[in-house]
């Protein structure tokens, strides 16, 4: 269970947040104007903030540069409804660590959320290891258990980016952005393909099944035994 | 005729008139100027001539005055032969004019002559010069002469003058009145443009002059204005339509759903099919606007150098498994040596896989979607290639349109704005795409990316910066 604030001026849309987290089991506290979300941030210590970029009083980037300013390093995550790449870059610059732009899904959100409250913690590694799935990255190889993995670089990536995560739900357009880093969202079912086909490779014959489509939501990858 | 003598046309007319009758003027004035002065000149030469010739010989002198008097057959020839007292000795003179000097020039004076025994008060041309015994010789002629042929040549140029002027107001205002007529019509045409009606067209004469030329430009940008506007219009009604069809669709199925689900699993799916359809609506709306954002050159923080041989192996490899799922090889083929351009990778990939995607998505399976990263003239050329059904020349421009979608494609997934986001970012880049058939059938699309001025992406750039 995380703290989180949010900072949002739509009530509507901040209700359905606040539902959606806390039925995630998140402790979600709402401000509703950005003096009130800049004066909450302060006051407390929280997991991470989540806040809109256009903010009544207070422009939410400057809240969040005032923030980065006084040292507070709390994960953030940036909503808006300008959704060019340009405002997205103004807004990882302000001290952001994510951007989403409107109209979002929730399990999106919630997604990215996870990802800034478990980071992964030592990315210097190179050796994997996720249940009965190994890979090295040095030497480009995988195995699941005793069987060698012929994995194509792509697949390897994804796979990294699966197993550095186990267990948290990563969207399309998260697999997207940090496998292929591009930033758009791919037509059709292409990240699905992708996925299918590093499965087939994973999954053989009846192994226990690995990546899972979390509905309308995205995968996830859970470690065997 | 206020608002004729208002117009341009006219005043040009009268200006024009004006300034040619003031040219004949000039030009009437040089020649009066040199008529009078040739005459008076071959005057003065005869009397300076004949001046001298009776001042040659004093005892001839007298001699000489009266044939130069006699010869004369209409009185204008004058002579006199006058002492030292100023006595006359010879000729029809009077009297030695006072105030002649003796120089042998020729002077105009007033004097007194006589003619058949009548005096007469004259004006004449005179020359005079003393002999060696102190006698004074006076030649003159009539200036009646001189004056008369003045005259006559004013009189002439003046009666000219008159038709001239008239003639040049005359045309004047007859291509003054001609202008305006095509004016009338052109602008009788440009306001019922402003009316609404972006039908109209200006006319255009056979004569290919600027005012044709003009008429033909403004008629290359109304056309451009009626395509715009019938765009934003079909925009307008294709939004609205694509709208409504998943918006009526999601009503019913949330109707029925909240009436006829027995149990929670059913209405789950019932919301869920509703959120398919609700997602699909706004990937079109976010679509639409993307397209609107990059066609106005809003997004250019994010251009860099790129390598187009990267960034396309790497579409063509996210595109692979699709490819392969369908039955649908995909070939790649790339120079080795490629202009980088100026450019945000992110939209060159995502116009690259639109490219992929209608490619791979009209191809049949056996099929083959040809990609190539070529180097044509310094320009970097990407091509995408299918062997699909191909688009008929007829519909070739309007493919590039929002929203347009063939009929045979209204079947299958997409909505219709893939090939304008591809055009708009083309346009952003400054790159020119074009859609032709590939030789043995299938679309043949083809990106002409200028290079940027920094140094090409190729073997021999990695192989420098490897040592």
């Amino acid at each position: 269970m995380a703290r989180l604030l949010l900072i949002e001026d739509d009530a509507a849309t901040a209700e359905e947040v606040l539902g959606d987290l806390r039925g995630r089991g998140h402790a979600v506290v709402w401000a509703s104007t950005g003096p009130d979300g800049a004066r909450a941030a302060r006051a407390e210590s929280w997991n991470a903030i989540i806040l809109d970029r256009m903010l009544p009083g207070l422009d939410g980037l400057t809240l969040l540069r005032d923030l980065r300013g006084s040292g507070d390093r709390t994960p953030a995550l940036v909503l808006s409804a300008l959704g060019d790449v340009d405002e997205r870059i103004r807004g990882l610059r302000a001290g952001g660590d994510d951007y989403l732009g409107k109209p979002f899904v929730l399990g999106e959100l919630a997604a990215r959320i996870e990802a800034l409250l478990r980071r992964p913690t030592d990315t210097r590694e190179t050796v994997l290891r996720v249940g009965s799935l190994e890979i090295d990255l040095i030497a480009g190889t995988g195995r699941r258990g005793a069987r060698d993995l012929d994995l194509l670089p792509r697949e390897l990536k994804l796979l990294e980016y699966l197993m550095r995560r186990p267990g948290q739900v990563v969207t399309r357009a998260m697999m997207f952005e940090e496998v292929w880093n591009y930033r758009f969202t791919p037509k059709s079912n292409l990240i699905d393909v992708h996925l299918g086909r590093l499965r087939r490779k994973l999954e053989v014959g009846g192994e226990p099944i690995l990546i899972q489509n979390v509905r309308g939501e995205g995968f996830t990858l859970t470690p065997d035994a | 005729m206020p608002s004729f003598a208002r117009s341009i046309a006219f005043r040009w007319a009268l200006g024009i008139a004006l300034w040619s009758t003031l040219l004949s003027l000039l030009l009437f004035a040089f020649v009066y100027w040199q008529t009078a002065a040739f005459m008076q000149e071959e005057l003065a030469q005869v009397l300076r001539h004949e001046a001298r010739y009776v001042a040659q010989d004093p005892t001839k002198a007298a001699v000489r005055i009266e044939t130069w008097v006699s010869e004369d057959l209409h009185s204008v020839h004058f002579a006199g032969l006058f002492g030292a007292d100023g006595r006359r000795l010879a000729g029809n003179l009077e009297a030695r004019p006072a105030d002649l000097p003796l120089d042998g020039e020729v002077h105009r004076i007033a004097t007194q002559v006589a003619i058949a025994g009548r005096r007469l008060h004259e004006e004449l041309w005179s020359a005079a010069r003393s002999l060696d015994d102190g006698t004074v010789v006076v030649v003159a002629h009539d200036t009646d002469e001189i004056d008369r042929a003045k005259a006559t040549v004013i009189r002439a140029l003046g009666l000219a003058l008159v038709p001239t002027l008239a003639f040049s107001i005359l045309g004047g205002v007859l291509l003054a009145g001609r202008a305006r007529r095509r004016l009338a019509a052109t602008e009788a045409a440009v306001a019922r443009v402003m009316r609404g009606d972006l039908r109209q067209r200006l006319p255009v004469g056979q004569a290919g002059d600027e005012f044709d030329r003009l008429a033909r430009d403004v008629n290359g940008m109304l056309d451009e204005i009626e395509r715009l506007v019938e765009e934003v219009r079909g925009v307008g009604d294709a939004v609205a339509h694509d709208l409504r069809t998943p918006l009526t669709r999601l009503r019913l199925r949330l109707e029925r759903g909240r009436q006829q689900a027995q149990d929670i699993g059913e209405l789950r799916q019932a919301v869920d099919q509703g959120l398919a359809w609700i997602d699909q609506t706004l990937e079109m709306v976010t679509a639409v606007l993307r397209i609107g954002e990059i066609e106005h050159g809003r997004r250019c923080a994010a251009f860099g150098p790129v390598d187009l041989r990267l960034v396309v192996s790497e579409a063509v490899e996210f595109f692979e498994p699709l490819a392969e799922e369908k039955g649908v090889a995909l070939a790649l083929d790339i120079d080795d040596v490629v202009p980088s351009v100026a450019g945000d990778r992110s939209l060159i990939f995502e116009a690259v896989s639109n490219l992929l995607d209608n490619a791979v998505k009209f191809t049949p399976a056996h099929g083959r979607v040809g990609v190539g990263v070529l180097r044509r003239n310094g320009e970097a050329v990407i091509v995408v290639e299918d062997t699909g059904p191909g688009i008929p020349t007829a519909e070739r421009d309007q493919v590039f349109r929002r929203f347009y979608r063939m009929e045979r494609a209204r079947q299958t997934q997409g909505n219709g704005l893939g090939l304008g986001l591809v055009a708009a970012i083309a346009k952003l880049h400054g790159f020119s795409l074009t859609l032709s058939e590939r030789p043995g059938g299938g679309c043949r699309f083809a990106v002409a990316c200028p290079a940027s001025r920094g140094p090409a992406a190729g073997p021999e750039r990695a192989a420098a910066l490897g040592h």
